[in-house]
């Protein structure tokens, strides 16, 4: 911790990055959770420095793919390189069949929350 | 109901380390920039992986102490699982006797029920009744129900047990992700427990890219909680 002028934390963030970020491409990769319901799944993208407008989804087969470019440059110090981060891109596999036509979406500060229904397949099983 | 009036002057240790939405470590180390706090020494446990960090040429420490006046703190830049939570709590104890700490205040995140929220609450839970006019004096919401798991059981279950009270701010926030918003809500709290002016404008202008910047810890913490919560029956989350 140093008392300059410039504000900065004394807690310090690991230098190593485990989210895989692309420094290549100038990608971060966000974080995301994903909760399970007993209908459907709620997925959330933390995706601060965005806007609404810059936000793609899109759905293939089982996998969903997020994609947004940031409102302005994001600088990151990795071992003495500094990188210049433009977008955010994530791909994840959903683990069950999913309902993508009634799929929705919402983003408000900065957190993208998608609900995605879970298909239903199978046969009722009749009680006797 | 007679409220006992605090006393500023005496020790308090401040606690923080990585918890839900990385509220401690935002509000803590917030606070010890601000305060224009002094390093004074550096907290072991012995089963710690051996973890050093590197800041411009300077080795630190991932628990560190600090101290101005009568305010003490202790950071953690590291996530604890089980057993390294109750050895990180013995470890505290043995601080505050060392230096004669009378109260400790440990600030921490809980999850928003209702994340729709515009203005997360602040809870207070005591372990020792003669905090009760703390919480009364500076309008804190008393935590009543639910339960606590991983380093804040840990340390509230070392100190109920001896006579130094602590007080467990819990300050409601996105549990999976870093939430610099809720910590402003722990900080303007702090600064009202501890007689202190603290200014939140310099966290307000850095939210976002104070999310971005803390991605990975907050992974890390997000894995070391769900590993302390294993045995609970919850629904079950899954953090990628």
């Amino acid at each position: 911790m140093r008392n300059g002028d410039d504000f900065r934390f004394a807690a310090i963030p690991p230098i190593i990055n485990s989210l895989f970020d692309d420094i290549e491409h100038r990608i971060l990769s966000p974080l995301s959770c994903l909760r399970e319901f007993d209908n459907h799944w709620m997925l959330e993208f933390d995706l601060p420095l965005v806007s609404k407008k810059d936000i793609k989804v899109t759905f293939d087969e089982d996998t969903i793919n997020v994609e947004a470019k940031l409102n302005e440059k994001y600088s990151e110090k990795q071992i003495g390189n500094v990188t210049k981060f433009e977008y955010f891109k994530k791909s994840l596999s959903l683990p069950g069949k999913i309902d993508n036509k009634k799929t929705t979406a919402k983003f408000q500060k900065g957190r993208l929350v998608i609900k995605i229904p879970k298909k239903v397949i199978g046969h009722h099983v009749k009680i006797s | 109901m007679k409220i006992a009036k605090y006393n500023t002057k005496e020790n308090t240790l401040l606690v923080g380390f990585p918890s839900n939405g990385l509220v401690g470590t935002f509000s803590v180390s917030y606070l010890i920039h601000h305060l224009k706090m002094k390093q004074i020494g550096e907290i072991e446990i012995p089963d710690l992986p051996l973890t050093l960090f590197v800041e411009e040429g300077e080795i630190l420490s991932p628990i560190r102490a600090y101290n101005k006046n009568n305010l003490f703190v202790i950071i953690s830049d590291v996530p604890f699982n089980q057993y390294l939570a109750e050895e990180f709590a013995l470890a505290i104890n043995e601080f505050c006797k060392k230096n004669a700490i009378k109260k400790i205040v440990i600030v921490s995140g809980m999850e928003t029920v209702n994340q729709k929220k515009d203005n997360p609450k602040i809870y207070g839970l005591v372990t020792h009744s003669t905090l009760d006019g703390l919480l009364y004096n500076n309008q804190i919401s008393k935590f009543l129900n639910g339960s606590i798991f991983g380093t804040d059981a840990a340390i509230i279950s070392v100190f109920r047990k001896t006579n130094i009270p602590a007080l467990v701010l819990y300050a409601e926030c996105h549990p999976f992700f870093p939430d610099p918003e809720a910590s402003i809500i722990a900080i303007v709290t702090l600064a009202k427990i501890l007689d202190v002016k603290i200014d939140t404008r310099d966290i307000e202008n850095k939210i976002d890219k104070l999310r971005i910047q803390y991605r990975n810890l907050m992974k890390e913490t997000v894995q070391t909680l769900q590993q302390q919560q294993e045995k609970k029956t919850r629904t079950p989350q899954i953090y990628r």
